[in-house]
């Protein structure tokens, strides 16, 4: 199992930052560019892995994601951050690919869906099934703000919501989240966390 | 002593770095004091540690060979921009393009039943101009003429357009006086054309019209010119231009200047023309019996009298009836073309003031308006409940399928 955050000691080594690397790459360093790769592969990997049950799915879409950014490079500016702009090609992308899947399911029958989480450990399974059961657009603040570590601000601009919108959702989704995973358990509010110990 | 609880969404906040240095202050330095509070906190950090546990395997090595092989390509291709955004474009083009030749197929599909009527209105059976009149001595042969005459042409018409003699055989039904001959005979279209042209000068327009109706053996049936001062020249002119001509005459008419309105249309005779030859073929024969019992039998003085004015009653009605139909003959043979021709206004510096030209702007601007509402409801009704009824049938299996699909979606 991978750690998908970012490497600190990675990203120590060559010592600029990823618009730095990115304004670099657009001049033409290719070195730059295997420096963002190296930063941004394993967290985008997780990014789709979490997000669908098909890995070689995941896999596919985040070289997608990658040879998007090359070659979006010419028209790229740094108006915001660079891992927001990763994560907004990201997000296209899977919703490109949920259309599909969603067509495919509609017009051609449901696919056949890999057996994938019931060879994978527990807690994938267990976090699958409880973050699946989620409001989709919670799940997706509640995944960009756990997984992606992304602000509430970066997480707003990536959905296009208003940030007091996704400071509520992301509640709605930690509460509901709770709620599941302490399933069969009464209904839990969120207040009723700190009587049962706030045990998630 | 009572403490005020943090709002627990607040506590959320905090506990991911999200509020602003003061707030953040109040509610630490609450959590502090507060178990409650400090209990929230602690859950929503258990909650990130436990999802924290949902880890990912290792991305393979493959992806980065395939990216890396992208990215030296992307370097290479110096007209990629161009290439790429043509290629994500390319998709939307040709979207864009098929659902504008569906709306044009959508459109067109009604035409090809007005164009096959126009095709039968604008290419009648093309008589001779030079048909010889009847002969008036020996009305059967007369009568036998007319009947080849139209037998003939209908053959072709018949081998060319068997729709069109399908449909010239039930519109012509045969009649019993006219007999078998006539089962099927080329419609007789009298077309009339109206033109409205708007040309520089008049004078010059009427020299080239008088040429051209020369050149097409046609003449004019009434001209009118008006040269009222202070007013554009007009020229309103009937012309009579030999049927098989008239293509061609049109063509040179459109060439006098700006057409700014043209009409044509076509009457069919052909069953008005077959009901008069039958009569007068009734009536001829009426007029030769009586003829016959006026020269073989003999009597009073009263019955030859009263023969004799039945002879002339017959032979009146047969003048008659001969000059209809050589009138619709003529009709036929000679299609009638009504020209206008307008000069250009000219203004001789005495151009509409400002004021005025933006009030005509206005009551034009208002007409608009008014056309364009009074059109969109005819449209509505014409069309509204033929569109109710495909919505239904097109609607109902469409929403299911989009039920299905947004159930999809949200299953990701």
């Amino acid at each position: 199992m991978a750690d998908d955050g970012r490497d600190g000691d990675e990203r120590a080594a060559d010592g600029r930052g990823d618009e730095e690397l990115m304004l670099a790459f657009c001049r033409g360093s290719q070195q730059a560019f295997a420096e963002l790769f190296k930063r941004y592969r394993q967290p985008l990997f997780g990014f789709f892995r979490r997000r669908l049950a098909d890995a070689a799915r995941a896999e596919e879409l985040t070289q997608d994601t990658f040879v998007a950014v090359l070659r979006g490079a010419a028209r790229w500016e740094p108006t915001a951050l660079f891992r927001t702009y990763l994560y907004a090609i990201g997000l296209k992308i899977l919703n490109a690919e949920r259309r599909k899947a969603a067509f495919r399911a509609t017009f051609l029958g449901p696919s056949e869906r890999e057996p994938a989480a019931r060879s994978s450990l527990d807690a994938e399974v267990v976090m699958r099934d409880a973050v699946g059961r989620l409001e989709p657009m919670d799940r997706e603040v509640l995944l960009l703000r756990e997984f992606e570590q992304l602000s509430y601000a970066e997480i707003a601009e990536l959905l296009r919501l208003p940030v007091n919108t996704v400071r509520s959702r992301l509640f709605r989704a930690r509460t509901a989240l709770h709620a599941v995973l302490t399933a069969p358990a009464p209904k839990t509010t969120a207040a009723g966390m700190t009587e049962s110990e706030g045990r998630v | 002593m009572t403490t005020t609880h943090v709002a627990p969404e607040e506590v959320m906040a905090w506990v991911d770095g999200e509020l602003a240095e003061s707030e953040a202050r109040t509610v630490e330095a609450h959590v502090e004091e507060c178990a409650e509070c400090a209990g929230v906190a602690a859950g929503f950090r258990r909650m990130s540690e436990d999802l924290a546990e949902w880890m990912v395997p290792e991305i393979p090595a493959r992806v980065e060979a395939a990216v890396m092989k992208a990215a030296a390509g992307a370097k290479e291709h110096a007209h990629g921009r161009f290439r790429r955004t043509w290629g994500t474009r390319r998709r939307w083009i040709v979207g864009l393009a098929g659902a504008m030749a569906l709306v044009l197929a959508l459109v067109a599909i009604p035409f090809p039943a007005h164009k096959s009527r126009g095709m039968y209105m604008v290419a009648p059976m093309q008589r001779q101009p030079s048909m010889a009149p009847l002969d008036q001595r020996s009305p059967a042969s007369g009568v036998a003429g007319l009947m080849d005459r139209q037998i003939a042409p209908s053959a072709t018409v018949e081998r060319k357009r068997s729709d069109s003699a399908a449909m010239v055989a039930s519109l012509v039904a045969p009649s019993p006086a006219i007999g078998a001959a006539s089962a099927v005979a080329a419609p007789m279209i009298a077309r009339t054309v109206s033109l409205a042209v708007r040309v520089k000068e008049v004078g010059a327009a009427r020299t080239t019209l008088e040429a051209m109706l020369a050149r097409h053996h046609g003449y004019t049936a009434q001209m009118t010119a008006s040269a009222a001062e202070g007013a554009p020249h007009e020229l309103q002119a009937s012309l009579r231009i030999p049927a098989g001509d008239l293509e061609a005459a049109l063509k040179d008419l459109r060439t006098l200047g700006r057409v700014e309105n043209e009409t044509q249309s076509g009457e069919e005779v052909t069953q008005q023309h077959q009901d008069l030859a039958a009569r007068l073929k009734n009536s001829r024969e009426t007029e030769a019996r009586m003829q016959a019992i006026l020269e073989q039998r003999t009597g009073r003085l009263s019955d030859v009298l009263e023969v004799e004015q039945e002879i002339a009653r017959v032979r009146g009605e047969i003048e008659s009836m001969e000059a209809e139909q050589a009138g619709l003959e003529h009709r036929v043979d000679f299609a009638t073309v009504d020209v206008s021709v307008m000069e250009e206004a000219k203004f001789d510096g005495v151009a509409d003031s400002a004021a005025a030209r933006m009030r005509d702007g206005l009551v034009t601007g208002f007409t608009n308006a008014r056309e364009t509402v009074v059109g969109m409801v005819v449209f509505g009704e014409e069309y509204g409940p033929a569109i109710l009824v495909w919505a239904v049938v097109l609607g109902l299996p469409g929403i299911w399928l989009w039920r299905r699909y947004r159930r999809g979606l949200r299953a990701g």
